[in-house]
């Protein structure tokens, strides 16, 4: 296998960094891809919580990288979805255990055992994003429609073009009734100071919650527009490069819409 | 209030938040405890190794859990017995 390192980052903190990771991994897996997720956050772990996985970790990335153990004994394999492995981090260490070159190495046994392998990225520039970048191929930055997100989704950008990655952007919690109202960044506004190419839009949904609750997979849950948005990501990832990015929609637009075509007034 | 009664009326049904609050309760008790994952599989690989001494076991069943009550945590071992071995160990 020649497998395709992607490194999810943003800068910022709390925007749906790790959500996104085990959205579109969990996405990939079920496209019938064999796909890794690695917490890249050594010291502050979430991502085993998120995916319901924290009572089965024995070896972690660190074990892993430093050959404690094989990387199949620190891939933990889904509960629901099977080609989805979990490599978790470290508890116990702190970031400065890894570095880079022993990333770039790593990269390469990982490249060989997966299809995709998705790095999720600590929020900061330091040495945790120098790690998770180091042997990815592609990146995807995560941003949400606030002020200080986007201006770090903009730093995070020019060090990613600084490493030759282009990356693309993922536009997570959009609220439709408030960007209709003027009150939220639009995605066509993002991309206009980012100036970036756009890989998904996904809205704000209660559903997120209750996924990291319960620890099953937001692509699992029926009715979620934000898992049907990740889905729609992980489909473009895997090649579909011209499905159609759906802008997220309010209900209320919906019947105008509906309303208008019938000739409802405005 | 109205929340409250339509949980009532649904049969008293485990949200989703109660899931999160039970899960949140053991993952902090290994934080709280700092046992490195090294620490918790040499201890996982002791054990397996001292009861296989006397018992036939599952070893891919073995699970070591670590619960916590109001004062205390405490360690639960949990193994599928297979068979006694015959005779002693020594």
């Amino acid at each position: 296998m020649d497998g395709r390192i992607i490194v999810i980052t943003s800068g910022k903190g709390g925007v749906g960094k790790t959500t996104a990771t085990a959205s579109i991994g969990a996405a990939l897996a079920l496209q019938r891809k064999r796909v890794a997720v690695i917490d890249m956050d050594i010291g502050l772990r979430n991502l085993d919580v998120v995916m319901g996985l924290e009572n089965r970790i024995i070896f972690n990335v660190v074990d892993a990288v430093k050959g404690k153990c094989k990387l199949k004994q620190a891939a933990i394999k889904d509960r629901r979805i099977d080609d989805l492995f979990l490599i978790p981090a470290s508890q116990s260490d702190n970031k400065n255990v890894l570095s880079p070159k022993d990333m770039v190495q790593f990269g390469e046994k990982l490249r060989r055992e997966f299809d995709f392998v998705l790095m999720d990225c600590p929020a900061g520039i330091e040495r945790g994003f120098e790690n998770s970048v180091a042997a990815a191929d592609e990146a995807v930055v995560v941003c949400t429609p606030e002020v200080s997100s986007v201006r770090d989704a903009d730093r995070v950008i020019g060090l990613l073009y600084a490493r030759s990655i282009t990356p693309k952007l993922v536009v997570n919690r959009i609220i439709p009734e408030m960007v209709e109202k003027g009150d939220m960044l639009s995605h066509v506004d993002m991309v206009d100071v980012l100036s970036i190419e756009l890989v998904g839009l996904v809205p704000m949904d209660d559903h997120v919650l209750i996924s990291t609750n319960t620890g099953i997979p937001l692509v699992l849950q029926k009715k979620s527009k934000a898992g049907e948005a990740f889905q729609r990501i992980a489909m473009r990832i895997n090649g579909a490069t011209d499905l159609p990015i759906e802008v997220p929609q309010s209900q209320d637009r919906f019947w105008k819409k509906i309303g208008s075509k019938l000739g409802l007034g405005k | 209030m109205f929340n409250g009664l339509f949980r009532k009326v649904r049969g008293n049904k485990t949200g989703s938040g109660e899931i999160a609050k039970q899960r949140l309760k053991f993952a902090l008790i290994y934080d709280k405890l700092e046992i490195s994952d090294d620490t918790l599989r040499n201890l996982h690989r002791d054990m397996v190794e001292v009861i296989s001494r006397y018992f036939e076991i599952d070893q891919a069943a073995f699970r070591l859990d670590i619960h916590r009550s109001d004062d205390f945590s405490s360690l639960v071992v949990n193994t599928p017995i297979l068979s006694a071995k015959r005779g002693s160990p020594d």
